[in-house]
């Protein structure tokens, strides 16, 4: 691999490869990913915006893609027209709308009426009818609710005695009560409390030690103890780090380094150095670059995963901490 | 290999009207499927649309899953449909016993048991179920908040009587291995008093000797260290009544001093790798703690942290040293 993979964001090459994404004949893999398809257009999305090139995809087909997979019977939206809404691809769908200023194509009461009603007795939230649950959905519905204005709506009470019931001996936060510290769940169980203004419910010091004790010797994060370090964790622990104004225990160097040496030579990243690059860790290998203050990219709030402008604008901007952006 | 065929082609399939993809919006850019996959695709979308629930809907839901598990449609409208036609739920566990292995990491397939074992209510054969799929990926995380869910929802003493076993059983395999400390941690402590359990005095010493015998074997283990503080914690022991076990951990080996057998303090074994920076960790924490003078001692260790024993961690091991000096001068 040559040198200039670790030191540079090949942002040309990245971006062509989000471009590019389904332009392949025959792709199985194209249509057997159609369940992450709305996933897969906000995560295109935002990292084209973080590169500065928010131009590169064309705004109205993505909006009216989005409007397709809108479920009228139940007031949410499918990854994919013909699959049934889901709290995960609702997200997405609204968060690309308020990114493409478009949301005025969204009918808020049922959307909202939608995700409430996937919450359960016990506070957790339902990715949907077919009732999984998972501290994933409650972040998603509380993330959902503020970006579309309806927050008010929520039992925060209940949302927050759920979360706080995750909180496990380490520290850490997992899908449900009793399950293992992950970085994934404890982002989502940051970011939700984040939102609601009860960071009080996190052991700040055994969290923050936990999530600085991800970053392996190869500079890179893992997501639990003894795994192997992937890139997607370099948000889900960044960010986490971030809202708990901790982000100074990582070794950022080293991390910029190895989120660097995962790009792939024909653009796109991939979880680790070698591996095929996906349009998941591209996007949040460029995220947790840009909280790592890395030089030309757009500032992402940590906590929407959207730009950082844009919530800003809409007064939902929380407290987190971001590295200084270098310049050159 | 044989070739495709396609639905039209098969004997009792002729009555559906198949539905191709889009029909209304148009994509953000077009998909190109397999003839197969876009076959049984365009086949599901004509089922659906009738509202058909029958036998022949389960052969075609489960043609779907076999190729794309995270259909999670696919998986709904097959959940129905097992239901509305009364379908032996029993044999439907046993086909999804060899999708489960070989699509460990997806949701689906493990919601989908989830939903069948609420109907067929028998979780001894499932634990037994999910200990072989340990065998093929020990730390999946799906399966262990499954078996913690099905422990937690049936919660009868015959499913917790064999659980404590299962998890050394697998520390032996693997004393590594995060998951399982973590549910030994949640069957001891997080899911109320077990048969046999009572005597949470005896439970506590338990514990303590076999997390110190761990450490002792395998010093250098995150999730075992972890383990012990959360043990002090939850039965608020202060960490200063480790300091004697602790101790020689923080030492080089040719500093050892004992070879005295203490079951209370076992020793490092004689391939340890020595010293731990898990122990001077803990130590530190023990003399932070303490304050006043102990705080310089503790900024000694982390000082010996950040810049010889986990100098992966150096960033943080700085701001404890500076947040460690600040309290001094106050």
């Amino acid at each position: 691999m040559s040198q200039v993979m670790n030191d540079t964001l090949l942002i040309p090459l990245h971006i062509s490869y989000i471009q590019n994404l389904g332009k392949n004949k025959n792709d199985l893999m194209y249509h057997l990913t159609a369940h992450l398809r709305m996933n897969a257009i906000y995560w295109g999305l935002t990292a084209i915006c973080i590169m500065g090139h928010r131009e590169a995809l064309n705004r109205d087909e993505m909006v009216e893609y989005v409007m397709s997979c809108w479920d009228e019977e139940t007031g949410g939206f499918g990854a994919h027209p013909d699959h049934d809404a889901h709290i995960l691809s609702t997200l997405s769908a609204i968060q690309i709308l308020v990114t493409q200023d478009a949301i005025d194509r969204l009918n808020i009461d049922r959307v909202a009426k939608f995700i409430l009603s996937l919450q359960q007795p016990s506070g957790v939230f339902a990715g949907d009818s077919f009732g999984e649950i998972d501290t994933r959905f409650s972040y998603i519905a509380v993330n959902a609710l503020s970006l579309i204005g309806r927050l008010g709506d929520l039992d925060v009470e209940k949302t927050v005695n759920y979360i706080a019931q995750c909180r496990n001996f380490d520290g850490g936060f997992g899908c449900r009560i009793g399950a293992e510290s992950h970085a994934g769940q404890v982002f989502v169980c940051c970011a939700a409390l984040t939102i609601l203004d009860r960071l009080d419910v996190i052991d700040i010091p055994a969290l923050s030690w936990w999530l600085a004790e991800r970053q392996l010797p190869n500079g890179g994060l893992n997501g639990r103890p003894e795994k192997l370090e992937d890139v997607c964790y370099s948000f889900w622990v960044l960010s986490s780090l971030s809202m708990l104004s901790k982000l100074h225990y990582i070794d950022s160097g080293k991390l910029i380094s190895f989120i660097l040496s995962a790009q792939d030579t024909e653009g796109g990243i991939a979880d680790r150095p070698g591996d095929i690059p996906d349009v998941f860790h591209t996007h949040f290998g460029v995220a947790g670059l840009s909280l790592l203050g890395y030089p030309g990219l757009v500032d992402i709030d940590p906590v929407y995963c959207m730009p950082a402008a844009l919530i800003e604008k809409m007064g939902l901007r929380k407290g987190w901490q971001a590295l200084e952006r270098r310049t050159g | 290999m044989t070739d495709y065929v396609r639905y039209v082609d098969r004997p009792g399939w002729d009555d559906v009207v198949p539905i191709e993809q889009y029909e209304n919006g148009s994509p953000l850019a077009p998909i190109f499927y397999t003839n197969e996959y876009k076959d049984v695709a365009n086949y599901f979308r004509g089922i659906v649309k009738t509202g058909e629930k029958s036998e022949r809907v389960l052969e075609l839901t489960e043609h779907i899953i076999r190729l794309n598990p995270a259909h999670y449609t696919a998986w709904q409208y097959r959940y129905e449909t097992l239901i509305a036609i009364d379908a032996d739920l029993e044999k439907e566990l046993k086909l999804m016993d060899e999708l489960a292995i070989t699509h460990l990491k997806t949701y689906q397939v493990w919601h989908h048991r989830r939903l069948l074992m609420l109907k067929i209510r028998k979780p001894i054969p499932e634990l037994r179920f999910i200990a072989k799929t340990f065998l093929v990926d020990a730390k999946n995380y799906h399966t262990w908040s499954y078996r913690q869910w099905l422990l937690a929802y049936f919660n009868d003493e015959d499913l917790w009587a064999g659980e404590l076993d299962f998890v050394e059983q697998l520390l032996y395999a693997d004393i590594r291995n995060n998951s399982a400390w973590h549910h030994r941690f949640f069957t001891v402590f997080q899911s109320g008093v077990h048969d046999g359990e009572q005597d949470r005095e005896r439970v506590l010493k338990r514990e303590l000797i076999y997390v110190k015998q761990s450490i002792s074997l395998v010093p250098n283990n995150a999730s075992a260290w972890n383990y012990l503080r959360g043990v002090l914690e939850q039965n608020s022991i202060p960490f200063s009544k480790m300091i004697t076990f602790v101790q020689p951990y923080t030492l080089p080996m040719e500093e050892q001093t004992t070879d005295l057998v203490d079951l209370d303090n076992p020793p490092p074994s004689k391939t340890a790798h020595l010293p731990c920076a898990l122990a001077i960790e803990f130590l530190a924490d023990v003399y932070e703690a303490e304050g006043g003078d102990s705080m310089l001692k503790a900024t000694e260790l982390w000082k010996s942290l950040g810049n010889e024993h986990d100098v992966a961690h150096k960033k943080y091991w700085e701001y404890r040293i500076r947040e460690g000096l600040r309290v001094l001068q106050t």
